[in-house]
This record gives structure tokens, C-alpha cells and sequence, in this order.
């Protein structure tokens, strides 16, 4: 086990190393000039030289080099292009949080309906419960979430008025983003379980706990859940990454001033800082998470060796 | 496997309970469904941040909503020289900065320096250029920071040296530029020429002073470029110090704003409320749902263009107030006799944009595109009717009506006896904000009216904005918002070499009668001259002006009361008055 954890630790900034460069090389290369703003005028050409020089625009080595420079010595991500009166540090402190909130309640969302309907199906195959689920579950995985996220604001919030209409800042304002972003990763999980656990009940060690008198309950969640739990924790990494670095889709339908609409917009205005700044951070969660997930993998399963 | 269940979701539940504070109240909450930008006076250019600023800080004098009339702000009085050359303003003894400080000339005169300057790359610095001086400080400093970039310069990149150049441009300004600060509270203001419209100018944001002391800590000087950089730190509510009837108490990025009243504001008697809040909703259909369940008492933000727009117009709503913008909607031709790949541009030709104007039927487009209807007037003049005091712009003679036969006759008389024969030609637009249903609408057209055929080209909008920048388009698509109340305002972008120009469209005729309306003194002579300018750039058409904008309000005028909509959205929030009772 520590031997798994140190050679991930080695590999973790060997993978961001690769990330930055291949997103610092795509920020570049896409057309647009970052100073140019569609709405404003452009200043003489020496003053565009100037603020290219002054954020070291005007050379691809001086930018990477003090780029780097701020953000391992100084913690600085530099500053947003498009939005001048933030700090890309600035907005990733006002992002972050909101976003792993939000995720988090999301994957509980995810784990809770998912392993619930996924476990119901297994046990009881081809019962109208089991349809209904997996009916869901084909629901959850196909709608996209604008859909999901609207027709749930419109019913709760528009019409029933149970919910707040979107915006952040109390636990209610909470239930219905993260219903709608949990909803897809539960239908996978559930179909995970379902599948897993149906292959696992009629193995020979099942068949064993049986003999031995064990309990229906004990059989399943001591014994096969453990099995048929392993897809879904290998799914659960980049499915908590994803959760928590935000949905563009999500937010913007329930007003969640999160990060998700900068891995979209950044790119769009070519806010180079903000690119690298939120591409950096999500990348560094994945790789966490998937750290997690293996070490958990191995904890679960200790049969499982992935150094 | 059940502990390791529990324990995930019991964090994932305490890390979701956990988050954030209840949002707080405010005795007027109103929507904008942009993030702001910026704060900072001399550096904003949008709209939504305009409306902040107005309530944080205040310009010499205003333009009363009602009324219509310039009355005193920050200065209590003001007298003009006989020549129109020399402006007097005499500030309030009684004006004070939130800290407490006296508002003096200084003040000002920093704060229009600084927006001067090219340093800051506002939007906004022409503005400033009708003051005698502006423009040659302005252009010196541009060459002074190109001399400093230039390789073979003789000074190094060091500290010292970009503190001296920095010291020499603070020189150049006070000897050269006509801002001088008679006495604390007296300011002269000395004109390039004289300037019809330079009260206008002075209630506008741009012009509006800040607090040196405070902006100073956070000004650098950067050695590599040589210029000055302001670190907009000093806009946060922890720093910033406003002369307005509000400070910002606080601001959360893409959350919310809060305002609430500036104790030494000098009119605070007046004010209708004690704090504003402002809530940040950047999917308008959400900001409509919040509005409606009561969490905001004004909603002045709804873009136009999207279908929600044409929805509540058309819905039996007693909330939507609607009225005429200082804005139109129109298509650039390019006028340049080449296109940027060398191939020659029929477009050169006016009779091909007339033509081609003449083709396009805009009433489809806002009954069918826009669906805004009556509401919203097709345009056939650059300058929307109803929005200047004692100006009519020339629409009867406009060629930018529809007229077919006219159309193709023209065509033909310009060569093209079939439209199949005008080839080359594009609408470049950027992809958000509705402009493709209109394109294609305006291809299909030129299609059946003229059997010309046109390529679209989407594209997003940074690289949209370089493309119309560099000419590199042969028709695309463009709005124009006007600034302050008077023709100059939309006929300027027609002058030769207008950094607003996108046409590239250039007539000595246009240029001298510009010019001879600068220098006329009679307004009513001077009008007439604008007038013939904007009939002058009509009949060439190097714009095909599409529809005027409007501007749709979402508010009960039975509870909010002071909230008059002009085209030119002039409004004092600190007057608005919210009665709670009736919720």
C-alpha cells in the first residue's frame, strides 16, 4: 500500500507537468487576441505591445516561465483577462467550495439512489420494481441535465414553490442542483450494482454463505455488495472529480456562481490565465480522486495489487 | 462496506449542510444578469457596471431623469467663458469622499489623468479628447512607452528609468493639458475647441473623480512595458472610497452586490433608500423566476434578442415597461476597394450596398426573428428616432427600405444585371446572442429578392471582434449603444480613421460637415449640419441599418416608484422608493 500511494505521489506532477503543457499549447494557439474585448475599442498599437509585454503575451517561453514562476513560488494563478477586476486565485476561492459542495452532495445523491435501486433490481430481477428502476435509471443516463435541471426547477421552485429558485448560499438552495447532477452518475450506478450484483448471487461463495445459515440481509451487504461495489468505486473517481468541477449546464440553470462556466467561457475569451488556472485545478482533484480510488480499491479488495 | 457507505455520504452530507450564509436584505433588490467587469470609473464600458458605479460615485453634474435638464452634482454651479472655451465648475464645500475626506479639484483631476492615460487601455479615453491638450498627451504617451519598448532603446528596462518616464508624462500633463485646479474647490476646465455637448460629457461615468490616496496604493509601475499598473484591488468594498450616495459594503463575484447609504454623501436627506442590492442572475430565464417569486423589486436586464423577451412582450403582464434605445442594430459593408485577400470588393461601389440594403425586409425580421413587433421600430436611420431632444434624424430620404424592384434596378445599373453574378460575399457574426436567426433571415433575402447568394460565417465573438477590427469581412453584423446625449455620439464612427470605423468608409464631404458642426456655435445650425452629415453617410449606406433596440423593465409600478425609463436608461437609483406592504 504505501508503495502504491508513493509511486502515484511521484506520477502526480509528472501528469500535471503533461497537462499544463498541452493546455498552455492549445491556450496559445487558438485565433483571437486575449487583450481584444468585442465591445471595446482597441487601443494604438505601441499600448497593445505594451500590455502584451506587460503580460509577457509577446513571448510563448517568458510567459510559461513566469506563469510557472507565480504559481509554484508564489501561489499566484495571475490575473483573469476577461473579468480585470479578479484574480484568477480570486476566482477560484469564490468557485472551489461552491463546487465541491455541490459535488459532493451530488454523489451522495448519486451513491444513495444508485446503490438503492441497483441493490432492489439485483434481488428481485424481472419485478415491476426491478422495470421501474431500470426504467429510471434509462431515464437518468439519457436526459441531459438542461433538460432534468429545468423541469425540476420549473416544478418545484415555479410551480409548487417548495424550492428556492437557484442561487447559493442556504442548504435548500442545494437539493435540486445536486438531484440534477446526481442523477445521471446514480442511473450508472445503478446499472453497475444491478449487473454486479446479479453475476455475484449466483457464484459458489454466495451459495456457501447461504448453506452456512447466513442471513439474507448478511449475504448480500457483507458479502456480494463488497464484489459488486468494485465498478462502481473505480467509477466513483472520475465521477467525483467530475461532480465537483462543476457543470456548466448546472449552474448556469440554478445560478451557482461555480467554476463550470469557465472551463467554457475562458476558452471562448481566450482568458489565458483563467484557462491554465482552472484546467491546473481540475486536473490536480482527478488526479486525486483517482489516487483515492485506487488506494481504496486496494483496501476493499486486497487481492488487487496496482503497484 | 457499510461503514465505508456511511462514512462517504456522512462527509458529502456535512460538506453540502455546511456552505454559505442566508442572503441578506436590501430595501430595493434588483437583478442584472451579468458579472461585473470592472468598478473603477475611467476603466468601465459596460452598461450593468455603469449602473453600480453611479451609485458609488458622482460626476460634476447630472442629468435629471424627469427632466431631461443638466443640473449640479459635485458641483453646486458652474459658469461657461464667452468663447465656449473655458469651463468653471465650483464644487460643494460640503461634498465629502465615504472616508470622510473633502472632495476637491485635485480629485478630479487625478481620476481624468489617469483615464488619459494610455496606460489603462480604457475604452473610454476619447471622451476626454474635447479638452484642450487630451489627445497630444494621449498620443505623447503612446510614443514615449514605444520608444521605451523599442529594442535599440537607449535606457535599459529598470525601475529607475520607468519612474523617470513616469515623471516626465506627470509633467507633460500639467503643463500641457487644460485641467487646472484653481483652488480646492474650484475646477477649469479649458476646451479644445468649443463643445456643444461638454456638460453631456461631464455627467458621464468616465468623468467622474476618485479617491487618489486610496487608488494610489495599489498603482505600480511595470519596468518591462513602462507602464502604470492599477491593480483593481482598490475597487473591493475593504478599499474602495466613493463620493456617491452609496459604498460598496459587498461583493461576491458572479453573487451579489451590496450598497448601502454613504453617511457623508452631502444630498443623503434625499435619498429614497438605504441600501441597494444587487443580485447577479446570468440566465435570464432564472432571473425571471426569482423576480416573480418577489426576490427582486426590479429586473432592468433582459436581453432583447433572446425569446423570453418576445414572451413577456407579448404576455398580459402588467410589470414589462418598454420604451426606445439609444441604440441600433445594423450590418457593416465593407467599404475598403479590396477584401484582406486582395480580391476586389464590390462593395466599394455604393450602389451595391444600397442595393443590397434596399433588399433586406426588416419587417420580418421583427415580426418574425425578434418578435417584438410594433415594439420595436425597424431602422432606416442610424440614429434612432425619439432619443435626441431637437434632433430628427433623415429617414424619409433613407435608401434603408425595402424596395425590390428599386433594389434590383440599382444592382443592375452597378453591373450586376444577375444577382448570381455579385459572388464573394459573407455575413460574418458571432455565435452568441441571436445574430444567426437574423443572418439567415437577411441571406434569404438577398436570395429571393436579388438572387445574390451569401456564405455565413459564425464565429465567436473575440475572434469576431479582431476580424471586424482588421476589415477581414466582407458584411457582418453590428449594434452601436450611444454614450451621451448629442449626434456626435453615433456620427463620429463614420469620420475617416475613427478607431470605431469598421466600415472603413470614408467621404471628405461627411469629414468637413462633421467639422463645420464641431465649430458652429447656434445649436439649432449645428443640428441641422449633423442632419445632413448622417443624410450624407445614408445615401452611400455604408451600413444597412436593420432595427432600433428597446428597453424592457420588469417592475410593479405600484410598489417601486422612481424608476422613469428614458433611452438612455438615465436613472437614479438612491431615488427609488420600494413600499413593502403590498407583498
Amino acid at each position: 500500500m504505501p508503495r502504491l500511494i508513493l509511486s502515484r505521489l511521484v506520477q502526480l506532477p509528472l501528469i500535471l507537468g503533461v497537462i499544463f503543457i498541452a493546455t498552455f499549447a492549445l491556450a496559445w494557439i487558438i485565433p483571437g487576441n486575449p487583450l481584444e474585448r468585442p465591445e471595446g475599442q482597441r487601443p494604438p498599437v505601441a499600448v497593445q505591445q505594451a500590455m502584451l509585454r506587460q503580460y509577457n503575451l509577446d513571448d510563448p517561453w517568458r510567459f510559461a516561465a513566469g506563469y510557472l514562476k507565480g504559481v509554484l513560488l508564489e501561489g499566484d494563478f495571475g490575473p483573469s483577462l476577461r473579468y480585470g477586476s479578479q484574480r484568477v486565485n480570486d476566482i477560484l476561492a469564490a468557485g472551489l467550495p461552491v463546487n465541491i459542495q455541490l459535488g459532493a452532495a451530488a454523489l451522495a445523491v448519486a451513491l444513495f439512489v444508485g446503490l438503492g435501486t441497483g441493490v432492489i433490481g439485483a434481488l428481485r430481477p424481472g419485478s415491476a420494481l426491478d422495470l421501474t428502476s431500470l426504467g429510471v435509471a434509462l431515464v437518468g443516463i439519457s436526459l441531459p441535465t438542461f433538460v432534468t435541471g429545468s423541469v425540476l426547477l420549473v416544478v418545484f421552485a415555479g410551480v409548487l414553490r417548495w424550492m428556492p429558485v437557484g442561487g447559493w448560499g442556504t442548504p435548500s438552495q442545494i437539493i435540486l442542483p445536486a438531484i440534477t447532477l446526481g442523477i445521471a452518475p446514480a442511473a450508472y450506478i445503478a446499472r453497475l450494482i444491478r449487473i454486479g450484483l446479479t453475476e455475484v448471487m449466483t457464484s459458489d461463495y454466495i451459495r456457501t454463505a447461504r448453506a452456512k445459515g447466513a442471513s439474507p440481509h448478511r449475504v448480500v451487504f457483507r458479502h456480494a455488495l463488497k464484489v459488486a461495489f468494485l465498478p462502481v468505486l473505480s467509477f466513483l473517481g472520475p465521477a467525483a472529480a467530475a461532480a465537483m468541477t462543476g457543470s456548466f449546464v448546472v449552474e448556469r440553470v440554478f445560478n451557482i456562481p461555480g467554476l463550470g462556466e469557465h472551463f467554457v467561457k475562458a476558452v471562448l475569451n481566450k482568458d489565458q490565465f483563467l484557462i491554465l488556472g482552472v484546467v491546473l485545478v481540475y486536473a490536480s482533484i482527478l488526479v486525486t480522486f483517482n489516487l483515492i480510488v485506487d488506494v481504496a480499491y486496494a483496501w476493499v479488495d486486497p487481492r488487487i495489487e496496482l503497484a | 462496506m457499510k461503514h465505508f457507505l456511511a462514512s462517504i455520504v456522512a462527509v458529502a452530507l456535512l460538506l453540502a449542510t455546511g456552505c454559505g450564509d442566508a442572503p441578506q436584505e436590501a430595501d430595493f433588490r434588483f437583478i442584472s444578469t451579468s458579472a461585473h467587469h470592472f468598478l473603477d470609473p475611467q476603466k468601465m464600458s459596460w452598461s450593468h457596471d455603469i449602473r453600480v458605479i453611479e451609485c458609488l460615485f458622482e460626476t460634476l453634474v447630472r442629468v435629471n431623469p424627469l427632466s431631461d435638464d443638466i443640473e449640479p452634482a459635485a458641483a453646486e454651479r458652474w459658469s461657461v467663458s464667452d468663447d465656449g472655451l473655458t469651463y468653471t465648475f465650483h464644487l460643494r464645500p460640503n461634498a465629502r469622499w465615504s472616508n470622510g475626506d473633502p472632495v476637491t479639484a485635485n480629485d478630479f483631476i487625478y481620476a481624468w489623468r489617469r483615464g488619459m492615460l494610455p496606460d489603462l487601455a480604457a475604452d473610454y479615453t476619447q471622451l476626454f479628447y474635447v479638452i484642450d491638450g487630451a489627445k497630444a498627451f494621449f498620443d505623447w504617451r503612446v510614443d514615449q512607452l514605444e520608444d521605451y519598448l523599442a529594442p535599440d532603446a537607449a535606457t535599459g528596462h529598470t525601475t529607475t528609468n520607468a519612474h523617470q518616464l513616469w515623471s516626465r508624462a506627470q509633467q507633460r500633463f500639467a503643463e500641457t493639458v487644460g485641467i487646472k485646479a484653481e483652488n480646492d474647490h474650484t475646477l477649469v476646465i479649458r476646451l479644445a475647441r468649443p463643445t456643444a455637448y461638454f456638460l453631456e460629457l461631464c455627467a458621464f461615468a468616465t468623468l467622474m473623480p476618485v479617491h487618489p490616496a486610496s487608488v494610489e496604493q495599489h498603482v505600480t509601475l511595470n519596468e518591462s512595458s513602462g507602464m502604470l499598473v492599477q491593480n483593481p484591488v482598490w475597487t473591493k468594498p475593504e478599499h474602495i472610497v466613493g463620493n456617491g450616495p452609496y459604498t460598496l459594503t459587498t461583493w461576491e463575484f458572479k453573487r451579489r452586490l451590496l450598497l448601502t447609504a454613504n453617511p457623508h454623501y452631502w444630498d443623503r436627506a434625499s435619498m429614497g433608500n438605504e441600501s441597494i442590492m444587487e443580485l447577479i442572475v446570468e440566465n435570464p430565464q432564472t432571473a425571471l423566476l426569482k423576480y416573480d417569486q418577489g426576490e427582486a423589486d426590479w429586473l432592468p436586464s433582459i436581453p432583447t434578442a433572446l425569446p423570453i423577451a418576445a414572451d413577456l412582450v407579448a404576455s398580459s403582464r402588467d410589470d414589462i415597461h418598454t420604451g426606445p434605445a439609444a441604440g441600433t442594430y445594423f450590418y457593416n459593408f465593407n467599404c475598403l476597394p479590396k477584401f484582406a485577400d486582395g480580391t476586389p470588393n464590390p462593395l466599394a461601389d455604393s450602389r451595391v450596398r444600397r442595393a443590397l440594403s434596399m433588399a433586406i425586409d426588416r419587417q420580418v425580421i421583427v415580426n418574425k426573428v425578434t418578435r417584438l413587433g410594433d415594439r420595436q421600430p425597424t431602422a432606416s436611420t442610424f440614429i434612432p428616432p425619439d432619443t435626441l431632444p431637437g434632433y430628427s434624424p433623415p429617414a424619409d430620404e433613407s435608401p434603408a427600405r425595402f424596395d425590390p424592384t428599386a433594389a434590383r434596378a440599382l444592382l443592375a445599373t452597378a453591373g450586376y444585371s444577375h444577382g448570381a453574378a455579385l459572388t464573394g460575399l459573407s455575413i460574418l457574426y458571432n455565435t452568441e446572442g441571436g445574430h444567426s436567426a437574423i443572418a439567415q433571415q437577411i441571406k434569404h433575402s438577398w436570395q429571393t429578392h436579388l438572387g445574390v447568394t451569401v456564405q455565413l460565417q459564425a464565429v465567436e465573438s473575440t475572434h469576431f471582434s479582431e476580424r471586424l477590427k482588421n476589415q477581414d469581412y466582407t458584411i457582418c453584423r453590428s449594434s452601436w449603444f450611444g454614450d451621451y446625449r448629442d449626434p456626435t455620439t453615433f456620427l463620429d464612427k463614420f469620420l475617416t480613421g475613427n478607431g470605431n470605423n469598421d466600415c472603413a468608409w470614408s467621404d471628405p464631404d461627411f469629414d468637413r460637415l462633421m467639422a463645420d458642426a464641431a465649430a458652429e456655435r447656434n445649436p439649432a445650425a449645428r443640428l441641422a449640419l449633423l442632419r445632413a452629415a448622417e443624410h450624407l453617410m445614408l445615401q452611400a449606406q455604408p451600413i444597412a441599418p436593420i432595427y432600433h433596440y428597446i428597453n424592457l423593465w420588469v417592475y410593479n409600478p405600484r410598489r417601486v416608484t422612481g424608476l422613469p425609463l428614458n433611452p438612455w436608461k438615465i436613472r437614479r437609483l438612491d431615488r427609488v422608493r420600494v413600499s413593502r406592504s403590498d407583498r
